[in-house]
């Protein structure tokens, strides 16, 4: 092969990576344009669902985080170009990373503010504590499968997520020794909540549970113990985003 | 090859329809355990169109098969054998998850690529019989009585295949009875020793397949999945059987805490659980229970109310006791006398027997008696009054389920079934109910509303005073009272209520401000229905209401389904149709069904159309009359032998029983039918439109006169002993299923007599109609009840008299 040839073959292959570059924007953040359209997609879909959750639009704060934290670093490889469309995606062992819809929503149900800690229970790939810990000052996040829990606690030193522990073990005690929470959240499937959560609630404190199957009906409880630790609960009307409706990608 | 002219393989067309029926059964087991069940009636639906296929291929291709029949029957008998037991192996390995298939359009191709998949051994079947028929024209109806006869078999083979092996084994077993036919056809072929040589390697081939392969992996998204990755889980036990499958897991390390609707004031949870899963989801529990154990968590349960009435039990009776949870817990309040009914003896196995030491079996089977029949069936017949009937929430929780269960027959809370219930009271007896709740309520309302009916039909002028109504965060419990709730009792309820923050939905007395106050709802949905209900108000209220909460009875006993045609414009007008959450699952799923089997059915009728347009002789007219017969008659059958199935699992008891009994009864004496109209027809020359009038006019008799008397029918029925309830739904079914086997015959000898051209295009078209009519008659079942979608069939067979395929007027 002529050199010359060879050099224009280097020149063409080239091309598209220069041109991706310079196209890029932020040459930091690669990812940063595919955020921004995720927070315009949750945005949309708040304003959409205001009626069903009583609010036109979600704390500052918590948009905030959710443009922050880099998503496409929580899902597998093979997931990364869907890492921001406003969707679930599956992570490998039967377990998903939850809409960003959802993900916003119940972060903002937990009027998460600097100086409180939050109790996770099921840490999954760690993108909800990631929100969470650029919102209260400590997350204390629980996981029952000891592989996810390792993983991800190695995926957030990584990312240098420095305001959360992740304790591998079953979440229905809580965490006694850091107990009590500002609030708490628990993504695990359950049958009844848990008492010893409820115990671990502040007085004040608020608990934010999905209910149903990770890519269909989403069911919210929110349980709040008032100042008295009178206990109560709310069901918020079921919310799902499905893609064909278009706009929420 | 030839074969002799007057001697279809009649042998192998039986053993053919048998294993494809029994084939096709196991598919519905395979993909309810792989995936789930309202997923495996979509699949399984469209697979059989197969047949459809058939009719279209065979068309196309009529001389060349006609010419070289036994080579290629003989070949579509090896395309079985392999496809049966290959296209499983294949799809298993397809990466498809049924629950992303609204967010990720590759799982739409995966989709298809099953559907095609899955066709193929229905295809390869319905060829070998099509060809017959089309062969041996003169003895369509002996060929059609093969067929059906062996199908017959092939329903009630399956149920006892399922009941002694695992679902692989007789994956390969049913493989091995489709080859066999080939056996019977050897000498035809005149190659017999190429012929064996390759029966004999592709029987090898399915053998020595590794168990591996067809080793079913489980949907990652299962709850046994999941369990099974937790540290600490173990599986201890897993059997399959023709109604479920069913896996125990254990797990020492993480304590599974199954409690429904427990209270959040409870001190404590459930200390020890072994996990119990149906077709690896709808995950129950067994508790560790032994003499120096207490329950306690129990009594903070919603479904513990009547327990804390300061009443000791006598006589308490447990109606769908699955693994023994509300059995414990009427232990646990020192019930004296426990009936524990529940229709599926496996589950019952695993607590008496299998784990009788671990769920303290010995300390309870003094006062405990289990009975493996139905809620039905034993409301019927039990001979003693209850002092406290009780039905606990169903396996799995509400959420996930999301309405999927909105087409599965629910017999036990009709009002019918209700009023049953109510008349096992002893005088100052309860009945409690409890279910999951969900948002916005449904099932919870529907139960309210068939109760105060079923009380007013039981003569009690005054319901107001009966009913107590408390739910908890994710449960609700109601309680009926044989006489009024006196003060004490509604002082206690509502001490018991406010002590473990469960919210009064109605109560003797009751005021606006004592509800909603724990578990808040956007509105007071409970207490606004029961009052409305109460007052008369009730059909305006469930009228308005955005959901089906009617109740239910007999004639349509889908709880489940809420659905409201009136509703649908409204939540898809919600902005980003995030309406769609609140239509539900089940019936959007049915209707899809629907529509993706009429597309494909239309297709598979029209294609050979357009390609033989030139080809065929037969006149525009009456190719409209063949296709409106065999569209009325396969529409017709299915409605009339699926009402029967509906109705007779009630009368029999046993769903299980039930499928197989009636679908044999059904398809066996529908091939004694067929039998018949081959010795009128082409023994005694009688003409075909003659028998038809005389069928059809029988099918209607007979269906009037059980649409009349189905109701008491029933309830004499029911108070019969099992084996004679067998007997009697047989017996029903005779007459009807004998003259409803003559329309097919009827139909394809008119037509091969008068344009024999259209003989395969009528087969798939009664292919594809029999595929609508099992998807319709389930839709129109939930309008219109059973009874209604029988007079629709009388109504279609009415139509196909007056539309034989033939060249004059009847």
């Amino acid at each position: 092969m002529k050199k010359s040839t060879l050099f224009l073959i280097l020149i063409f292959c080239s091309a598209p990576v220069a041109t991706g570059f310079a196209q890029g924007g932020d040459v930091s953040d690669p990812w940063s344009d595919e955020r921004a359209g995720m927070i315009a997609g949750i945005e949309k879909d708040v304003r959409d669902t205001a009626e069903l959750i009583n609010r036109g639009s979600f704390d500052r704060r918590v948009m905030d985080a959710m443009a922050t934290v880099p998503r496409h670093e929580f899902v597998p490889e093979s997931q990364r170009s869907k890492a921001y469309e406003n969707r679930p995606l599956p992570i490998g062992r039967g377990q998903t990373i939850s809409q960003p819809y959802i993900v916003a929503l119940m972060t903002d149900l937990l009027q998460p503010q600097p100086g409180q800690r939050v109790l996770e229970i099921g840490t999954g790939s760690g993108y909800q504590a990631a929100v969470l810990s650029r919102l209260v000052s400590q997350v204390y996040s629980m996981e029952i499968i000891a592989e996810l829990a390792s993983e991800s606690r190695q995926r957030l030193q990584r990312l240098g997520y420095e305001n959360i522990s992740i304790r591998a073990a079953d979440g229905y005690n809580g965490w006694p020794e850091e107990a009590p929470f500002d609030s708490i959240i628990v993504t695990a499937a359950i049958s009844h909540i848990p008492p010893p959560l409820v115990r671990q609630l502040k007085p004040g404190g608020r608990m934010v549970i999905p209910v149903g199957t990770r890519f269909q009906t989403q069911y919210l409880t929110i349980v709040e113990k008032d100042p008295d630790g009178r206990v109560t609960t709310r069901q918020l009307i079921p919310v799902i985003f499905v893609p064909f409706t278009g706009g929420h990608q | 090859m030839t074969t002799t002219r007057h001697a279809p393989p009649l042998v192998a067309i039986f053993l053919l329809s048998a294993s494809a029926l029994a084939y096709e059964v196991l598919l519905v087991r395979l993909f309810s355990i792989i995936h789930w069940h309202h997923f495996a009636f979509m699949v399984i639906s469209l697979a059989l169109l197969g047949y459809g296929v058939s009719g279209s291929l065979i068309m196309l291709f009529r001389s060349f098969c006609l010419r070289h029949f036994t080579g290629v029957f003989f070949l579509n008998i090896l395309l079985y054998g392999i496809s049966s037991v290959g296209v499983f192996v294949i799809i298993q390995r397809l990466p498809f998850n049924a629950l992303e298939i609204l967010w990720d359009s590759s799982q739409w191709l995966r989709l298809l690529l099953t559907y095609l998949f899955l066709s193929l051994p229905f295809l390869f079947v319905a060829n070998t019989i099509a060809l017959t028929m089309l062969r041996f024209d003169l003895q369509i109806a002996r060929i059609y009585s093969a067929d059906l006869i062996g199908a017959g078999a092939g329903a009630i083979g399956i149920m006892l295949l399922l009941t002694v092996f695992e679902p692989p084994t007789v994956l390969r077993l049913l493989a091995f009875a489709g080859l066999l036919a080939g056996v019977f056809v050897l000498r035809q072929t005149g190659r017999q020793l190429a012929a064996a040589l390759a029966l004999a390697l592709v029987a090898s081939g399915i053998l020595l397949l590794p168990g591996s392969w067809l080793e079913l992996r489980l949907s990652d998204y299962k709850g046994l999945v999941q369990t099974l990755r937790i540290d600490g889980a173990r599986l201890v036990e897993s059997h399959s059987g023709p109604v479920s499958r069913i896996d125990v897991v254990e797990n020492r390390l993480v304590p599974f805490r199954n409690a429904p609707g427990l209270s959040l004031q409870s001190p404590e949870g459930p200390s020890d659980q072994l996990a119990v899963f149906s077709d690896g989801d709808a995950m129950t529990t067994i508790d560790r229970h032994s003499a120096q154990s207490s329950p306690g968590y129990m009594a903070y349960m919603s479904s513990a109310l009547p327990f804390l009435l300061g009443r000791q039990f006598e006589r308490v009776l447990v109606l769908n006791a699955g693994t023994g949870a509300d059995i414990l817990q009427a232990a646990a309040f020192d019930s004296r006398h426990i009936d524990a009914v529940e229709p599926d003896s496996q589950l019952t196995r695993l607590v008496s027997e299998t784990f009788s030491g671990y769920s303290g079996w010995q300390q309870l089977r003094g006062r405990v008696e289990l009975h493996n029949t139905t809620a039905r069936a034993w409301a019927a017949t039990a001979d003693q009054p209850y002092d406290l009937v009780v039905i606990g929430v169903p396996g799995a929780s509400s959420g996930g389920a999301a309405g999927v269960y909105a087409f599965s027959a629910n017999f036990d809370l009709t009002v019918e079934a209700l009023k049953s219930y109510l008349a096992l009271l002893a005088p100052g007896g309860y009945l409690s109910i409890t279910l999951w709740t969900d948002t916005p309520p449904k099932g919870n309302l529907r139960l309210f509303s068939a109760m105060v009916e079923a009380l007013r039909e039981s003569g009690v002028a005054s319901p107001e005073n009966r009913l107590a109504w408390i739910r908890s965060w994710n449960t609700a419990t109601l309680m009926v009272k044989h006489g009024e709730l006196n003060s004490e009792e509604t002082t206690a309820i509502r001490r018991f209520s406010e002590s473990r923050n469960f919210d009064l939905a109605w109560l003797p007395g009751i005021s606006e401000d004592e509800v909603n106050r724990y578990q808040l709802l956007p509105r007071p949905f409970f207490y606004t229905a029961a009052k409305a209900v109460l007052s008369g108000q009730g059909k305006d209220y469930m009228e308005s209401y955005q959901y089906d909460i009617e109740p239910v009875r007999d004639v349509n006993p889908y709880f489940d389904d809420h659905f409201r045609w009136n509703s649908l414009s409204t939540f898809l007008a919600l902005p980003g149709r995030s309406g769609i959450a609140m239509i539900g699952a089940g019936y959007p799923t049915l209707v899809a069904t629907l529509l993706q089997a009429v597309v494909a059915a239309l297709l598979l009728i029209l294609a050979p159309l357009f390609f033989l347009r030139r080809k065929l002789r037969s006149d525009g007219h009456l190719r409209f009359r063949v296709f409106t017969y065999f569209t009325a008659i396969g529409l017709a059958f299915l409605f009339i032998e699926l009402s029967f199935i509906e109705m007779l699992t009630l009368v029999i008891g046993q769903p299980l029983y039930a499928v197989a009994v009636t679908l044999s009864v059904f398809l066996v004496f529908s091939g004694l039918g067929s039998l018949t109209v081959h010795w009128f027809v082409e023994s005694k020359g009688l003409d075909p439109g003659v028998l038809l009038r005389w069928s059809v006019l029988s099918i209607l008799l007979v269906t009037l006169v059980y649409l009349f008397s189905h109701a008491w029918l029933i309830e004499h029925l029911m108070a019969l002993p099992t084996a004679l309830r067998i007997l009697m739904a047989i017996l029903l079914s005779i007459p009807i299923a004998f003259v409803m086997g003559m329309p097919f015959p009827v139909g394809l000898t008119s037509t091969s007599r008068n344009a024999p051209e259209l003989l395969p295009w009528a087969w798939g078209i009664n292919g594809c109609a029999s595929v609508l009519s099992a998807i319709l008659a389930v839709l129109l079942g939930m309008e219109i009840g059973f009874t209604g979608v029988m007079l629709c069939a009388v109504m279609l067979y009415l139509l196909a008299w007056r539309t034989l395929p033939r060249k004059t007027l009847i």
